[in-house]
């Protein structure tokens, strides 16, 4: 009993000093290994510069499962201070719900946001027209393309300008050479992808450019929803893209692994770490001179016009009942330095949202990111709002009626729209 | 205590009220020393099932505005699932699934190996362990094994063992998913069955054999006659515990199918989780699991009572 | 011994071939998918379909302990599940004895709430589950910071309930309960009683009772018990990717996942590999438990 007393005040006395000298911690959660290794430089550099500890909590899990206890421990109050959030799709719920603590008037008189593009800002600004996130990188994607397949049929590379034209440059790329001519990934087993890599990028040009309204309402009954589910139907229809590996597990294996560097694939959307992870320098299994041997184009707007379409790529959020709301902001302006997006790029591929990423050093090596950095001037969005990722569902599952055949456009515009309006409930559907 | 009692009518008086109370000494007893498991689960597990059942009349999110201000909805879920075609066809894949794998599959190849495994031949380690492989396998990691087997049409490794033989391979997930997730669940739960039924088959003497054979009974008479007969109380157990596991599988068969195509094998696990884990809607995915809980339980003291068995 | 004739030895013979046929044909299914595994952790560029490496290497293997935590992973893994097991095996042990011996009358319909109650799908549970945990753990903290102050994180790393050891072992374990406490019931209300009457009437309580009789003859049955909750809490990855948080606390599945990469990218080499040895420990524990695990129901289920 005795030893338990004296050893209680030897600990209180302990603590009392070392309380004195005891530092502020933070907590941060990452995801994905690359994402955790692009971001140490950054972590080192906060504890430094505010002399505080960084506590790095990783989250090595695929991304809904990362959401899901994310989404947890902010519900229960134990959510780190800092964290990147998986799919743009997800913030504008947890904005909803709370979670998220205002930024606006930070990141407002923070120096580095006037070189942010400014698309990166406006993807910033959540439908109540505050800013909870660090937009500091952007996912863009492209139309990747075989050049040497294209040319050795004496097919066309130039960039298609409408809707009508992309699809009949994929069913001449059939007809001449026999591969299949373009993939926009679809089906319930891609995951988001089925929106996220291909139906946006349509809807963007169509004629109904936005999916929410005024109200912050979904509009999913306009006319360029069918167009862009008819595009999907003419690719399947004609067989210009394979539909049997999209029916079953880890769907992206064999068309962007094996057939596109095969050449039996000549297109297919893609991001623009692709040239680096998927088939460049770092790939598994490189295509040999990537840089000349495939191209991009952009994806054409329905009847005309090139969109660039961006998203933000890991935006990085604070908890909004973080016990260091103060420091967690500070440290939010330090991952949205350029270092961290040159670091980032490096790692993961995607495109830094700061302007000034142009003149460094280290993303200059990165030559295939480059243009397409430059691109983002013109970058373009869709705007965001709750429920979004119920809507990339229900993309999902209408492509994947398409990819059965069991359905045309309008049975699939029908198939998201009833999807949402039993998920959310029918008001939140115009 | 009483002081000696003289007669006999005192004596068993005495005896047996010293019973009663240690019996009621004993019963305290045992209730102490089930207190912990006790205290754990219900603060672990029945508390967490009641809170769903809770939830299950709330529209309660993980995320969303739902999760800063739920709402009590009462039936609304309930009514939802209930209209839900899917809800009925999650239902019925499950049933399925639940009679093909451990009904039926583990069933008949874990009483195959636990009788073959009875003779003295050699290798019966290598077997029994070999058998026990897919049991001890993570599901994360059995759930690739088996997309590598069974996916990527031509390139799967069954494709390529079909072939061999001459047979034309098809994309196997596609064309037969129920039959597929039917074999991998059984894959996975061979060595369950296996020792269950292993203990239950080392109850039957021998001699009993011995008395059958020298009557001139043929393998399969003892089979059906005796063996069986005398097992089946293992048997109800295994099938109990066997159909309860196998309602709750759920990250293999999602990892191989998603529950696809178009529905063939939405479980009622991956029904919950597509239908509420998606848009993170607690409060519809707690209605389904109480549904299913509900139908079980009914199954369940159906089964019990048609067996009469004894607990 | 009666003599046995040349048919019936032709008839054993026979026998022996069938079982010889059918367990090579089972354990041929049961291995097959394996191949990938084995083949694709020595590849140095392993696909997700199986292929003949074109290098053979142990590179993944080395990765695994040298720039990945693996022996952390390890670790950690047999320490949770171990501890839960070895937990569980007491809990169920005593539990089972009580609830074969008591005549409560919540007896039956308590064993098949929880046993039916598994029907739920952990997912549905683990919300509220963890709100409790956590209300457990900041109370836990609030009497621990005064005395501890500093020290408070790494103690709570063991005896915290979210993100500490000790919670991750008690909800494992309890999830384990209701299976092994059916299994040890069962095995005691087959065991003749006559072995405690006897201690009874010499007089030893109910402790002394268990000690000395009922733990021996008990063996089988917790033998069992404990395999089936290691291996199945073994193969849990939700339960720890939900409470843990801390790298130091990170278990093997967790570490599986450190092969996903980027958004469509896997490393199925490195997958393999901490396949492989995720593998292992539930394999030696099925070869220690396999001893006892043939008398386990004998006595349970007779009559």
């Amino acid at each position: 009993m005795k030893k338990t007393v004296i050893g209680g005040l030897c600990a209180i006395l302990l603590s009392a000093v070392s309380t004195l000298a005891h530092a502020e911690t933070i907590r941060i959660a990452n995801h994905g290994q690359s994402g955790i290794d692009a971001m140490k430089s950054t972590v080192e550099k906060i504890e430094k510069k505010y002399g505080v500890t960084v506590e790095v909590v990783e989250y090595p899990a695929p991304d809904k499962d990362y959401l899901t206890k994310l989404l947890t421990e902010l519900g229960a109050g134990n959510a780190p201070d800092l964290f990147s959030i998986p799919t743009t799709a997800a913030v504008a719920d947890m904005v909803e719900a709370g979670y998220l603590a205002p930024v606006t008037k930070e990141i407002k008189a923070w120096d580095g946001y006037a070189k942010f593009y400014d698309v990166a800002k406006q993807l910033a600004v959540s439908p109540d027209g505050e800013t909870y996130v660090m937009p500091f990188m952007l996912g863009i994607q492209e139309i990747y393309y075989r050049k040497d397949v294209l040319d050795k049929a004496g097919i066309s590379t130039e960039q298609p300008k409408s809707w009508k034209e992309l699809l009949d440059r994929a069913a001449e790329i059939k007809k001449k050479t026999g591969a299949y001519g373009l993939l926009f990934p679809a089906g319930v087993s891609w995951g988001s992808g089925a929106f996220d890599e291909g139906f946006q990028h349509l809807i963007v040009g169509s004629k109904t450019p936005q999916l929410v309204d005024a109200d912050g309402k979904l509009d999913l009954n306009g006319e360029g929803v069918k167009d862009a589910f008819d595009v999907y139907k003419q690719l399947i229809d004609n067989d210009l893209m394979p539909t049997q590996p999209l029916l079953g597990p880890e769907p992206w294996v064999v068309p962007k692994y094996q057939m596109f560097p095969a050449g039996k694939l000549a297109a297919t959307t893609c991001g623009s770490w692709c040239y680096i992870f998927d088939w460049g320098r770092e790939s598994k299994n490189p295509i040999p001179d990537v840089t000349k041997v495939v191209g991009t184009w952009t994806v054409p707007g329905q009847s005309g016009g090139q969109y660039v379409l961006a998203n933000l790529a890991a935006p990085w959020a604070i908890n909004a009942k973080s016990a260091n709301v103060e420091l967690a902001k500070k440290a939010l302006m330090e991952i949205g330095s350029v270092e961290t997006q040159v670091s980032y790029a490096a790692r993961i591929g995607n495109i830094p949202s700061s302007k000034d990423a142009a003149q460094n050093a280290d993303f200059q090596k990165l030559t295939e990111l480059v243009p397409i950095h430059a691109a983002a001037e013109n970058g373009t969005f869709l705007k965001q709002a709750s429920g979004f990722g119920t809507v990339a569902e229900g993309v999902a599952r209408a492509t994947e009626a398409l990819l059965r055949k069991e359905t045309d456009a309008a049975g699939a515009q029908k198939i998201l729209v009833d999807y949402v309006k039993e998920t959310l409930g029918d008001e939140a559907v115009k | 205590m009483l002081a000696s009692p003289n007669s006999p009518f005192e004596r068993v008086t005495e005896l047996s009220m010293a019973r009663n109370v240690h019996e009621r000494r004993t019963e305290r007893q045992l209730l102490l020393i089930l207190l912990p498991s006790l205290a754990l689960l219900l603060a672990f597990v029945i508390y967490p099932a009641l809170y769903s059942v809770y939830l299950s009349f709330t529209n309660e999110a993980l995320t969303g505005a739902a999760a800063l201000r739920p709402r009590f909805v009462g039936i609304r879920n309930y009514a939802r699932l209930l209209n839900d075609a899917k809800f009925w066809n999650a239902l019925l894949v499950t049933f399925l699934f639940v009679v093909g794998s451990a009904v039926i599959g583990q069933f008949v190849l874990g009483l195959i190996s636990a009788v073959a495994l009875r003779r003295r031949i050699h290798f019966r380690r290598l077997f029994s362990s070999i058998i026990l492989l897919p049991n001890a396998a993570p599901e994360v990691v059995a759930g690739f094994m088996w997309i590598s087997m069974l996916a990527g049409g031509e390139q799967a490794t069954l494709s390529r063992i079909v072939s061999f033989f001459g047979v034309t391979p098809a994309d196997w997930l596609q064309v037969f998913p129920l039959s597929m997730i039917i074999i991998v669940n059984t894959w996975r739960g061979i060595a369950t069955a296996m020792i269950l039924l292993t203990a239950g088959l080392s109850t039957i003497p021998n001699e009993i054999y011995e008395a059958a054979r020298m009557d001139g009974a043929t393998p399969s008479q003892m089979f059906r006659r005796i063996t069986l007969p005398l097992m089946m109380p293992t048997i109800l157990l295994y099938m109990l515990i066997s159909a309860v596991s196998t309602i709750a599988v759920f990250g293999l068969v999602y990892a191989l199918t998603r529950g696809g195509p178009g529905g063939a094998t939405e479980l009622v696990s991956i029904y919950i989780y597509n239908q509420s884990f998606t848009a993170f809607q607690l409060g519809y995915g707690a209605a389904v699991a109480v549904v299913a809980l509900l139908i079980s339980l009914v199954l369940g003291i159906g089964y019990v009572r048609a067996m009469k068995v004894e607990v | 011994m009666a003599v046995i004739s040349p048919s019936e030895n032709a008839n054993k013979t026979r026998s022996d071939l069938l079982a010889y046929a059918t367990l090579s044909l089972i354990s041929i299914f049961c291995a097959v998918p394996f191949f990938w595994v084995l083949i694709a952790s020595l590849d140095g560029n392993a696909q997700l379909f199986l292929r003949w490496p074109e290098q053979w290497t142990f590179a993944n293997y080395l990765r695994v302990f040298t720039k990945e935590d693996g022996a952390k992973w390890l670790f950690n893994s047999l320490f949770v599940v171990g501890g839960a097991t070895v937990l569980v095996m007491v809990l169920a042990g005593l539990g089972g004895y009580a609830l074969s011996r008591t005549r409560a009358w919540w007896k039956l319909p308590f064993l098949y709430a929880i046993l039916l109650i598994r029907v739920l799908p952990p997912t549905a549970l683990v919300v509220p589950l963890y709100k409790f945990l956590l209300t457990l753990n900041n109370a836990e903290g609030a009497i621990l910071r005064p005395i501890f102050g500093e020290y408070t994180r790494p103690i709570m790393r063991w005896t915290g309930f979210i993100d500490g050891y000790l919670g991750l072992i008690l909800v494992l374990a309890t999830m384990q309960l209701p299976l092994a406490l059916w299994i040890m019931k069962t095995f005691f209300d087959g065991l003749p009683r006559d072995y405690e009457e006897a201690a009874l009437m010499d007089g030893a309580t109910l402790v002394q009772r268990i000690r000395r009789v009922l733990i021996p003859l008990a063996l089988p049955g917790l033998a069992a018990a404990g395999l089936f909750a290691f291996m199945s809490a073994w193969g849990d990855f939700l339960l720890p990717l939900i409470f843990l948080s801390s790298p130091e606390l990170q278990t093997l599945p967790l570490g599986l996942f450190r092969a996903f990469l980027r958004i469509n990218e896997i490393d199925y080499g490195l997958l393999a590999a901490l396949a492989f040895i995720y593998l292992l420990p539930a394999v030696v524990a099925f070869g220690f438990a396999r001893r006892f695990l043939v008398q386990t129901f004998a006595g349970g289920v007779k009559g």
